[in-house]
């Protein structure tokens, strides 16, 4: 028998900093409709977001808790604290975003990164937006990158907000998403205007510190006819006693003929619930590109939908998940083709190792409307060790003829050939490992920014060899 | 001249069953051997068994090289020390380019950072002894390369890595007249440059035609049975196994 | 009225999906049930037409060794409920062949456990659906034994408003080790009404195996439409002989000459000497 290369635990230090939060800053536990209003109050939202934040809540009391695969049992969500607010308001500038808030972004490397290569960047701490700024010259253009509470108050916005706000994903989807309508805070807008191409991307990072805390944010994004942006989300919370609880939304709207790329990679702390919704819709020739990594978080629930709602519209997803010990990873995609001629391409990893559990579902329908359409989904799964689990769920429902859908999945283990073969050629066991598992993940980090694929494999590396570089 | 190999009474079992029993065989520095026999006689394994191949288990005698005992070592110490096998059918990994995965193996063996610049250039001018197509190098080790290209591959890792001891394994196997050639050209560049040592498991002249034979080696049924000049091979060659196995 | 849950996926997904399960309400359905060892090789034909009891059940159990090929023909229009259950032994092989001809409801469920090592189950399924035709199966391979292999063949072709559903699980248990499946799904729609859910599912506790799915839905390949026109063949023709050669998979596997014969005639091929 060969020895087993032994694969520590990823060391999360590194992540798991934190600052003590004062007492007064919460709101009580649990929500009732006068915590609601007290949310509603202390953003100074408008009329109709009060009562929409109310009405999601009576939906979020009559809907059963979700049941499904990755049990949720040791989420309490009366226990979990739904607003935070932070000591600082909304900043553009940087020097003035406190002191204790301001070392955890840098250390997270987010003002370095927004000075080397974004065009914008959006921080949320715990509830609230604490810092947002966008270059002058992507601004000149007409892009408008802000937080949602701001733009509700803006007369140039709040129209657009109110058309768009949990249109894509009403609070009745299910019992979190009305959980988010009734206590989402913080997150962005972004409006990208008619003809407006972003070349660099934005960039949104979100830090859950407080102990016992939800966050709930929202995201917008509305891109014009023939616009073009590129979107990253970056998620991580230190490691606390208590779970926290991550139930935020994603809503892009995708017009004729734009191309939107949302990329993400989630490191939430390993008791962290993410049950996370994420939509798009995408009008005639419209594009949608998702790049998702997963590695963090306790239990995860998470499939972005794309709806292709105009002919000649496109999806491609291609995502990693990477499930270690005490981790139940539930993640997928689903994809609707509504409309003719329209495609989508799917292309997803999983690992799983030292006890972890990962779990692909997917669903792609072909409606009757969606005459010529094509699709093609190739879903992988790594099994590193016999303690693990890997389950693929996929489901194509198909009501059309004039369709070609293939569907292609493979579950193995790292053959002894391909260990002998690096071995032999001067790589000690555990290199070997390593790099095919990096050679696995290459789908995803081949499709993102230099410095976000250096950061996934270095999360990689930390799985597999159980400490820091 | 210094021995740079010796198999002692060596025997080699998988799944329980053994493949070699007693080899015992000798390289010296610098010299070129022809391992030769019949369809299953053992060529592989050996081949494999001195690379330390975890699918064999050696239930007894040992490998020495260069002096010292690695019997017990795993493939990765082997290679480290100058041991090189290329493989017959090697192993395709995807999302690992080609130089990269040469580059990761050079700073391996020599525990020294080497400079992509560097890299590049002398990875560019071994895959032009090889005549291969530069783009090569970005793409991923193995992955969609025909049977030839893997070969070549193969040969491209052997004159990046300048190993001491090179066991070529059926490498002329399923390639063209044009395509030997050039794996030829290759293992005289690297006997050139790297001065290394042989063993070669073939079935074919055209490969050894170039190369002086210092020694060849018959086996049949998991035993040597035969040894001789560099002059055996090419008789085997033309004769066919039979004759010389039968007057052990 | 008490509808009983059929055909249970065995991890549920989006339940908008409605492949979860299927409810049916049978009770007061006679039900014809036979349990059988298996001792030595066999081969046994079944042939299900609108004579039989609408609820079928079949209980197996394939003993250390020995070899057996079921043959099971669903030709029925009324609603039929068929259970499928085979246990096999060490080395024990199963080769299941089904051919689902219409069925104005067809639930069928077919679970096999590959119990003991090098235990081996090759499944070919074909189905032809028209009109109203409504099916549902059902396919579960359970991998317990080290060694054990299964491979899963269905090839559909669905007409006028047919509904088709094949849910096909592979479940490597923990301590499989060594085992292989393999599912391959290829379904062919010629009418735009007609509906095809596939759910391929892997589901795996052992590290060391080897489990891939594939699946191809849709209408003919152009190339072969393409090839087949330049060789002079007309496209309602190259229709005819594509959904003929997808059934031909299984057709080809029955072995008895007159169950052969009432196939075809039952799939309106003419003579089996054609």
């Amino acid at each position: 028998m060969k020895q087993k290369t032994q694969v520590e635990d990823i060391d999360r230090s590194f992540y798991d900093f934190r600052y003590d939060e004062d007492a007064q800053d919460f709101f009580d536990s649990g929500i009732t409709p006068d915590i609601i209003r007290g949310i509603s109050e202390e953003k100074n939202d408008p009329d109709w977001m009060r009562e929409f934040r109310l009405r999601s809540l009576e939906i979020y009391s009559r809907m059963p808790m979700v049941k499904w695969g990755a049990s949720i049992e040791g989420l309490d969500v009366d226990n979990i604290v739904a607003y935070i607010r932070p000591k600082s308001r909304m900043n553009t500038d940087w020097d003035s975003v406190p002191d204790n808030i301001k070392e955890t972004f840098e250390r997270l490397g987010i003002p370095q990164a927004e000075r080397e290569s974004l065009a914008g960047v959006g921080a949320q701490y715990d509830s609230e937006l604490v810092y947002h700024n966008v270059r002058k010259e992507v601004a000149q253009s007409g892009v408008v990158y802000t937080d949602l509470e701001s733009a509700m108050h803006d007369e140039r916005y709040a129209g657009i907000i109110k058309d768009h706000f949990m249109k894509l994903v009403p609070p009745s989807d299910h019992k979190f998403a009305a959980l988010h309508g009734a206590v989402w805070s913080g997150g962005s807008f972004v409006y990208v205007p008619k003809n407006v191409h972003l070349e660099v991307p934005l960039q949104s990072y979100f830090r859950l510190n407080a102990k016992g805390a939800g966050q709930f944010e929202h995201t917008l994004i509305i891109l014009e006819e023939n616009s073009s942006l590129h979107f990253i989300e970056g998620c991580s919370a230190p490691k606390y006693y208590e779970a926290g609880l991550h139930a935020g939304c994603v809503e892009l709207y995708v017009g004729e003929g734009a191309s939107l790329r949302y990329s993400t990679i989630e490191n939430w702390s390993k008791n962290m619930y993410n049950l996370n919704t994420k939509r798009a819709i995408v009008q005639k020739n419209g594009r949608i590109e998702w790049v998702s990594g997963s590695f963090g978080s306790h239990v995860s629930y998470l499939y972005p939908m794309s709806i292709l709602n105009g002919e000649g519209a496109s999806a491609e997803f291609t995502g990693i998940t990477f499930a270690g010990e005490g981790q139940d990873l539930d993640t997928g995609a689903k994809i609707v083709h509504n409309a003719p001629n329209t495609s989508s391409y799917m292309n997803t990893k999983s690992i799983s190792k030292s006890g972890g559990k990962s779990t692909f579902r997917s669903a792609v329908t072909v409606s009757e409307k969606a005459a010529g359409s094509k699709s093609s989904v190739n879903c992988e799964s790594l099994m590193l060790d016999n303690i693990s689990r890997s389950d693929t769920v996929p489901v194509i429902d198909v009501r059309t003829d004039k369709c070609d859908i293939g569907h292609e999945a493979k579950i193995g283990r790292i053959s002894d050939e391909a260990i002998f073969y690096l071995t032999s050629r001067g790589l000690s066991e555990e290199d070997a490992r390593a790099m095919i598992v990096r050679g696995f993940a290459d789908n995803v980090s081949k499709e993102l920014p230099l410095e976000y694929a250096v950061e996934m494999n270095n999360l990689i590396g930390l799985e597999m060899h159980g400490s820091v570089g | 001249m210094s021995e740079i190999l010796k198999i002692e009474n060596l025997a080699v079992s998988a799944e329980d069953k053994e493949l070699l029993h007693g080899v015992n065989l000798t390289v010296g520095e610098g010299e070129t051997h022809v391992l030769m026999g019949p369809n299953g006689a053992g060529k592989s394994t050996l081949g494999s068994t001195v690379m330390g191949s975890p699918e064999y288990r050696i239930t007894a005698g040992s490998i020495i090289f260069g002096g010292e005992d690695i019997t017990a070592e795993t493939a990765d110490k082997r290679a480290r020390r100058g041991i090189f096998l290329s493989f017959q059918n090697p192993v395709e990994i995807p999302g690992i380019s080609l130089s990269e995965f040469l580059r990761n193996a050079l700073e391996q063996q020599t525990g020294k950072r080497i400079k992509l610049f560097e890299h590049k250039k002398n990875l560019a001018a071994a895959m032009s002894v090889l005549g291969m197509d530069s783009s090569y190098a970005d793409r991923d080790l193995n992955v969609g390369f025909s049977g030839g290209e893997k070969k070549k591959a193969e040969i491209l890792q052997l004159l990046m890595l300048k190993p001491r001891l090179a066991i070529l394994d059926e490498t002329d196997s399923g390639l063209d007249v044009d395509a030997v050639r050039t794996v030829s050209k290759g293992i005289e560049e690297y006997r050139r440059s790297a001065g290394g040592t042989l063993l070669i498991i073939t079935h074919n002249a055209k490969i050894l035609e170039e190369l002086t034979v210092d020694k060849t080696h018959i086996i049949s049924g998991g035993r040597l049975v035969r040894e001789g000049s560099g002059q055996l091979a090419f008789d085997v060659l033309a004769d066919g196994f039979e004759k010389y196995i039968g007057e052990e | 009225m008490t509808a009983s849950k059929l055909n249970i996926l065995p991890v549920p997904t989006f339940s908008r999906l409605g492949v979860n399960y299927v409810s049916r309400d049978t009770e007061g359905f006679e039900t014809s049930r036979s349990t059988s060892d298996i001792t030595e090789d066999r081969t046994v034909t079944f042939y299900a037409d609108d004579s039989s009891l609408p609820v079928g059940e079949v209980t197996l159990n394939v003993g250390k060794g020995v070899k057996l090929k079921l043959v099971q023909v669903f030709d029925r229009s009324a609603p039929y409920v068929s259970k499928l259950n085979v246990t096999l032994d060490e080395s024990a092989e199963l080769e299941l062949v089904q051919l689902y001809i219409g069925g104005s409801d067809t639930v069928s469920e077919i679970v096999t456990e590959l119990a003991g090592a090098r235990s081996k189950v090759s499944t070919v399924i074909g189905c032809a659906l028209d009109g109203d035709n409504k099916l549902d199966i059902n396919l579960i391979a359970r991998h317990r034994g080290r060694k054990s292999e299964s491979v899963i063949d269905v090839s559909s072709v669905l007409k006028g408003q047919s509904v088709k559903t094949f849910k096909g699980t592979i479940d490597f248990i923990n301590g499989s080790s060594g085992a292989k499946g393999s599912e391959h799904e290829d379904a062919l729609l010629l009418d735009n009404r007609v509906r095809n859910r596939t759910v391929p599912v892997i589901l795996c506790e052992e590290e060391n195996v080897e489990g891939s799915h594939g699946a191809t839905i849709g209408r003919l390949d152009e190339r072969h439409i393409f090839y087949l026109r330049s060789r002079g063949t007309s496209e309602e023709k190259i229709y005819e002989l594509m959904s003929r050669s997808k059934l031909m998979k299984a057709v080809g596997r029955i072995g008895d000459e007159a169950v052969k014969a009432r196939v075809y005639k039952a799939l309106g091929w003419g003579d089996t000497d054609e």
